[in-house]
């Protein structure tokens, strides 16, 4: 190969860096080729030769690289999906235990003192099961919002633990990790997965 | 390789980009390597079409993704020498796929010469 022959096949090697990497690895090697027999067979060379190359790589790398974005974010997306249904059914399923707690919170409050706090207590307890089995079933349905509600939601049930913590001082360890624990968990996990859209990814 | 793919991407739709179009039509004599496809598509279009090499894998790609293109394994060409060369074949969806896209382009020229766009067809 001529000296000459030689730097055209770097600089179109180089040019091939435009190219997705694993686009590359599957085709680098004939692209060179059909490089190489375009100019030795075809006897194809000089500036109208080099701009139709250059204009070729400007034409097909990028549409190339937007497509294995999409092809990334469709994976994504499936991952998420895949994560984002365990955490909706378990939101519902802690929201239902956070019902059957308020009504243990409410017996043992009772036979402690009686008073209108203990019904005050639960009534929150019950508002904020109902947010989390809210927050788990608009998760499900993939509505178009359904990230922001699940957000509302877990905030709303944070709020309303923190107040029962107020109203209900003998509230168990097990109420309070339970109800402060998971909407932290699932506001974290919101909060991980908003980057790409939680809500467009699960109307996907 | 191919088998993987597959199942990624749909088959595309009509109509076909003028590339893919290209490339079928050169396959559907037999299996060619990317500069045999390449020849062949500006031989038959006078030098109009040239595909450049990212165009032609780039297209090449998404034909084997889709199923309308197959590997046909590596040999040398005779008249190009000893290198080994990829060989590409059409499947039997390609072909469905070509003769689609060659029916709707018949359509659209018959229109055009019915509203007198182009002249009658050469005897």
């Amino acid at each position: 190969m001529s000296a000459r022959e030689d730097a055209a096949e770097r600089a179109f090697r180089a040019l091939l860096r435009a190219y997705p990497p694993d686009f590359r690895a599957g085709y680098a090697r004939e692209m060179v080729q059909l490089f190489r027999d375009r100019r030795r067979v075809g006897h194809e060379a000089g500036m109208r030769f080099w701009m139709e190359i250059v204009l070729d790589a400007a034409r097909s790398a990028p549409a190339l690289r937007i497509e294995r974005l999409r092809a990334t974010g469709r994976r994504g997306n499936q991952l998420t999906e895949g994560t984002m249904r365990p955490i909706a059914i378990l939101a519902v399923l802690v929201g239902v235990v956070q019902v059957a707690n308020a009504m243990l919170e409410w017996s043992a409050g009772r036979s402690q003192s009686g008073d209108g706090y203990s019904v005050a207590g639960v009534a929150l307890g019950l508002v904020a099961a109902a947010l989390l089995v809210g927050a788990g079933i608009a998760m499900l349905r993939r509505g178009r919002d359904a990230a922001a509600l699940a957000r509302v939601a877990a905030v709303g049930c944070l709020v309303m633990v923190v107040l029962i913590r107020f109203v209900q001082p003998w509230m168990s360890i097990f109420g309070l990790l339970l109800g402060i624990g998971f909407p932290i968990a699932l506001l974290v996990f919101l909060f991980l997965t908003r980057s790409s859209g939680p809500a467009s990814r699960m109307t996907a | 390789m191919a088998n993987a793919r597959k199942e990624t991407i749909a088959p595309p739709q009509l109509p076909l980009p003028p590339a893919t179009f290209q490339i079928l039509l050169a396959l559907v004599d037999g299996e060619r390597h990317g500069y045999s496809i390449m020849r062949e598509a500006a031989e038959r279009s006078d030098g109009t079409v040239r595909l450049g090499p990212g165009t032609l894998y780039g297209t090449l790609k998404r034909l084997l993704d889709a199923g309308l293109v197959e590997e046909g394994g590596e040999r040398a060409d005779p008249e190009m020498g000893d290198e080994r060369r990829r060989y590409y074949r059409i499947t039997e969806l390609g072909m469905t796929t070509a003769r689609a896209e060659a029916r709707r382009l018949d359509r659209v020229v018959r229109a055009a010469r019915r509203k007198r766009l182009i002249g009658p067809e050469p005897a």
